[in-house]
């Protein structure tokens, strides 16, 4: 029985054609993430060697004041992409994966984005995760929606009654191949996924294949309850097909619309607006209020004298420290803005598994706007730690060529968060159980 | 083609899908859901509206507020520019939020623009945006074909098909007046969404050089044209299938390959054949370049050197300190001027490579009208790709002219031997800060706009008469049985 039904299973060219849709679009998804990790990379190497050659010629050309030199010299803090960021492209496409600072204002230039076309954002990747978000879904309606009725249409259902066993265990029957087709494919493209991307088996990648097996397991859910109702094919394939525009388009479109326009980051405008002039007011100020405030914020540094007149960089590195000192009200209210988009996002995707999907693959990736807001908080503290290097070698005015320059390499952020795997599958669990709890109702009812 | 009997057998067909189970809900759904997202664009425009003049009003004000300064402080103290929207971006937002809203403009940096939509929103952005294009581009559609599917095989399944054909009622009067039939069942959601538009461009009417009229009239007339595409092409699917149930398959199928997956995939081929330069290979090249040609910020350049002693030989003089105008404002503008035309060099040519990535996509219009649409749609709105990228080189252009402005001023009125910028001794008068131009943003203008889609254009065009030959010309290949 289970052999004959497996092989009418093959006839069908839904299959064949799921089967081969599914493997181009997936040899497509993994080459899109091996390119955007190659391009990354390069990106990384290109960095390191630009800094090292930047460097040297701006000591050489400025080696007699130390002053100018850091004026001029930049230093480069990277976050490196796992290789698991190429199944979850996520928003490390959208923002910029490494920082070039000089020790100046930092507000000014942590925000620099990088060179994106806009229309390939629009568009958005054809990644791992959105083959597994937006068409392993299409693939399981086309599989299922006519697991029934079609037997109903061709006059095969009586026989199968006829036959004296369970219809529905017969329906089981032919759902638990269908699954297992899905997984086979599922697994032949993880695998790939893994063997090109070179992702290590580690607890993400396992995170990602939980996550996503569930979303799996909802979706044929969702079938069976719409299959159990006994409609038509046509009724399946509309019903079906339009769960699938709610939930994986529409919804998803309305939520992030409701974010956004609920909590619309326009202090992004004034900390910026407010960083520059912090800044350079301080040209026109009287310059002891400003030392006052250097010397507040950095007391190690009070010995450092101002001399009475004529500009010294000291005074300098101090308006240009007041630029970030005095903006930081206006910069916790827009961080402030985006962690409450965070979180109510995350609240929100509870209730629908494609949303919770999204997010928890961008979160184990570690490709989420979370993530990138954790870069830039490691960014600002790697430029303290730069201001605090050069500060004392700039007021003392030491010799250009005394400082150990190659040493500067460019630092990696180490993105130590881990995610709780039981507290993201946890939402999706409980729905897919309550959806068959409803279609065992609905069986009884209907069988 | 008997006119009569069209008109007869449209009019049949929209009075029975009319009254058919569930179109009233449907349309009421439809409708709730535009109105919903109608109102929602139309506060967010007006916030984004208010934000963008309110911000850039505060830093014009600090800008003026400087006081007496050296003109390169103010060159460094530099204009922002907030990227204003278009009032059709509520009716189709296009890539409004993927492109920056704000950019710093100062002397000899060109910085980018940054806090895009995007850039502060968790990974749901990626979903997509809610607007009324949306509805009419990829759901409306689905809903064409739900209503559609079944127009010629429900006739041919009840056998009705062969009693048109004994009272002498050929196929193409059955196709022309089923297409008729199902594009006014269309017009039930699209004038809805068609009449959005219209209120926009009317209450929108006085936004500057929006030419708004000129363009929601060019949208209505395309998404016209596109549902009459959609419309035929449902019922000669229908027409061609044995079955409903093949019809209806052939259509979501259909759907799926030509509203969701070829548009994704062309973009995604487009990236991977034209990768574009990161910003470090971008700032690289540039560096490069600069060093080829001559740093100005190099006290010991050899090409600045050489203009330095051309200078002093045609002033006749030997040191810059004698020279009638501020030597280090003149350095400074041959500087700008040289680095702003490397600029401009790379990023035509990084523009070039993001049009090679659109080009994949921006090909197939001719073979897939939701492309065309889509195109249309966004550009007439003012929120494709080709609108940032005018406003990206208008944001240069502005930065420049006011660089120059300011060393002019230097190279006027600072004295030779001012050795620093600091203080109140070598100062230009604030008024000049006022006299100072104000950033005006001038959307591209609807004649370009259809230039740069023409293709999108004419793929409608085409699409709709293939559509009517086919219909009108092969009817009889099509089986009545």
């Amino acid at each position: 029985m289970y052999k004959l039904l497996v092989k009418q299973f093959f006839r069908s060219k839904t299959v064949l054609l799921a089967f081969s849709i599914l493997l181009v679009l997936g040899a497509l998804s993994i080459t899109t993430g091996k390119q955007f990790l190659t391009q990354k990379q390069v990106a990384v190497e290109q960095t390191i060697e630009q800094q090292k050659k930047h460097i040297e010629t701006q000591v050489e050309l400025h080696k007699t004041d130390i002053g100018l030199l850091l004026y001029y010299l930049k230093f480069s803090f990277v976050k490196p992409l796992e290789p698991i960021a190429g199944i979850a492209i996520g928003q490390s496409d959208v923002n910029s994966h490494i920082q070039n600072v000089k020790i100046l204002n930092l507000e000014g230039q942590k925000y620099d984005t990088d060179l994106v076309n806009p229309m390939r954002l629009q568009v958005g990747n054809l990644d791992f995760s959105f083959l597994i978000i937006f068409l392993f879904p299409l693939v399981i309606i086309a599989l299922n929606f006519n697991l029934l009725s079609d037997e109903e249409e061709k006059g095969t259902w009586k026989m199968v009654i006829l036959q004296g066993s369970s219809p529905i265990k017969y329906l089981l029957t032919k759902l638990s191949i269908r699954f297992a087709f899905v997984l086979v494919v599922f697994f032949i493209l993880l695998t790939s996924a893994k063997i090109f991307l070179s992702i290590p088996l580690n607890a993400n990648f396992w995170h990602i294949t939980i996550i996503s097996l569930l979303y799996v397991v909802f979706w044929f859910a969702v079938s069976l309850i719409v299959i159990l109702k006994r409609r038509s094919s046509n009724a399946n394939a509309i019903i079906l097909l339009t769960s699938w525009l709610v939930l994986v388009v529409f919804l998803p479109v309305l939520v992030n619309n409701y974010i956004t326009n609920k909590y619309s980051v326009e202090e992004a405008f004034t900390m910026t607006i407010k960083q520059r002039d912090e800044y350079h007011k301080k040209w026109d100020t009287d310059k002891k209020a400003t030392m006052d405030k250097f010397y507040k914020h950095y007391p190690q540094f009070k010995h450092y004298k101002l001399q009475e007149k004529g500009f010294s960089w000291l005074w300098y590195y101090a308006m240009q420290q007041m630029g970030d000192d005095e903006s930081r009200i206006e910069r916790d209210l827009m961080n402030e803005k985006i962690r409450k988009r965070e979180q109510l996002g995350k609240t929100i995707a509870k209730f629908f598994p494609p949303l919770q999907v999204q997010l928890s693959m961008n979160s184990i990736a570690k490709t989420s706007l979370c993530d990138h807001m954790n870069f830039l908080n490691a960014t600002s503290d790697f430029h303290e730690k730069l201001r605090l290097d050069f500060y004392p070698k700039i007021f003392d005015n030491v010799n250009a060529e005394t400082v150990n320059w190659k040493k500067y390499k460019p630092e990696y952020y180490n993105n130590l968060r881990v995610t709780n795997i039981f507290k993201k599958s946890l939402p999706i669990i409980i729905i897919t159980l309550m959806l068959f709890g409803l279609s065992f109702i609905i069986a009884k009812k209907n069988f | 083609m008997k006119v009569q009997v069209v008109l007869l057998i449209a009019k049949q067909f929209f009075n029975k899908t009319f009254y058919s189970k569930g179109l009233l809900g449907l349309l009421a759904v439809f409708i709730s859901v535009l109105i919903y997202v109608t109102i929602d664009g139309w506060n967010a425009y007006e916030n984004n509206h208010h934000i963008t003049e309110h911000h850039q009003d505060k830093a014009r004000k600090s800008w003026e507020d400087n006081p007496d300064k050296h003109p390169h402080r103010m060159a460094h103290f530099g204009t922002f520019a907030f990227r204003e929207q278009h009032p059709l971006t509520i009716f189709d937002s296009g890539i409004e939020s993927y492109t920056g809203n704000a950019i710093f403009l100062e002397a000899h940096r060109q910085n980018t623009a940054n806090f895009s939509e995007a850039s502060l929103s968790t990974g749901l952005v990626r979903f997509g945006d809610l607007n009324i294009a949306m509805l009419l581009q990829l759901i409306l559609p689905l809903i064409v074909f739900f209503v559609g599917y079944s127009a010629i095989t429900s006739e041919k399944e009840n056998g009705t098909l062969k009693i048109y054909y004994t009272q002498g009622i050929n196929m193409k009067d059955i196709l022309f007046g089923k297409s008729v039939g199902l594009f006014l069942v269309s017009t039930l959601f699209f004038i809805p969404g068609l009449i959005a538009l219209w209120s926009i461009t009317i209450i929108q009417d006085d936004v500057l050089n929006s030419s708004i009229v000129m363009r929601a009239l060019m949208i209505s007339v395309f998404y016209i044209l596109f549902y009459l595409i959609l419309s035929f092409t449902t019922v000669l699917i229908s027409g061609k299938s044995t079955n409903s149930n093949r019809s209806l398959l052939t259509l979501l199928g259909g759907w799926l390959l030509f509203f969701i997956i070829i548009p994704k995939t062309s973009q995604v081929i487009g990236n991977s054949l034209y990768p574009n330069l990161s910003k470090i290979a971008f700032r690289a090249a540039v560096e490069e370049e600069v060093s080829k040609q001559g740093d100005s910020h190099n006290p010991n350049d050899p090409y600045f050197n050489r203009l330095k002693d051309s200078i002093l030989k045609i002033h006749n003089v030997t040191d810059v300190k004698e020279l009638p105008f501020n030597y280090s404002g003149f350095l400074m503008s041959k500087g700008e001027e040289q680095t702003a035309s490397i600029y401009n060099k790379q990023q035509k040519k990084l523009i070039d490579s993001y049009k090679n990535q659109n080009s994949i996509a921006n090909g197939l219009v001719m073979l897939n009208p939701y492309l065309a649409i889509k195109n249309l749609s966004m550009s007439l709105s003012g929120t494709d790709f080709n609108t940032y990228v005018s406003f990206l080189n208008q944001t240069e252009d502005y930065r420049y002219k006011q660089s120059q402005y300011m060393n002019e001023l230097q190279m006027k009125f600072i004295s030779n031997k001012a050795k620093s910028s600091e203080g109140k001794v070598h100062v230009v008068k604030k008024e000049y800060w006022q006299s100072a131009p104000r950033f005006s943003y001038q959307f591209i203008t609807v004649s370009q706009t259809i230039r740069n889609q023409f293709s999108a254009l004419a793929s409608l065009v085409f699409w709709f008469f293939v559509l009517l030959l086919i219909t009108v010309k092969f009817s009889n290949r099509f089986k009545i049985i």
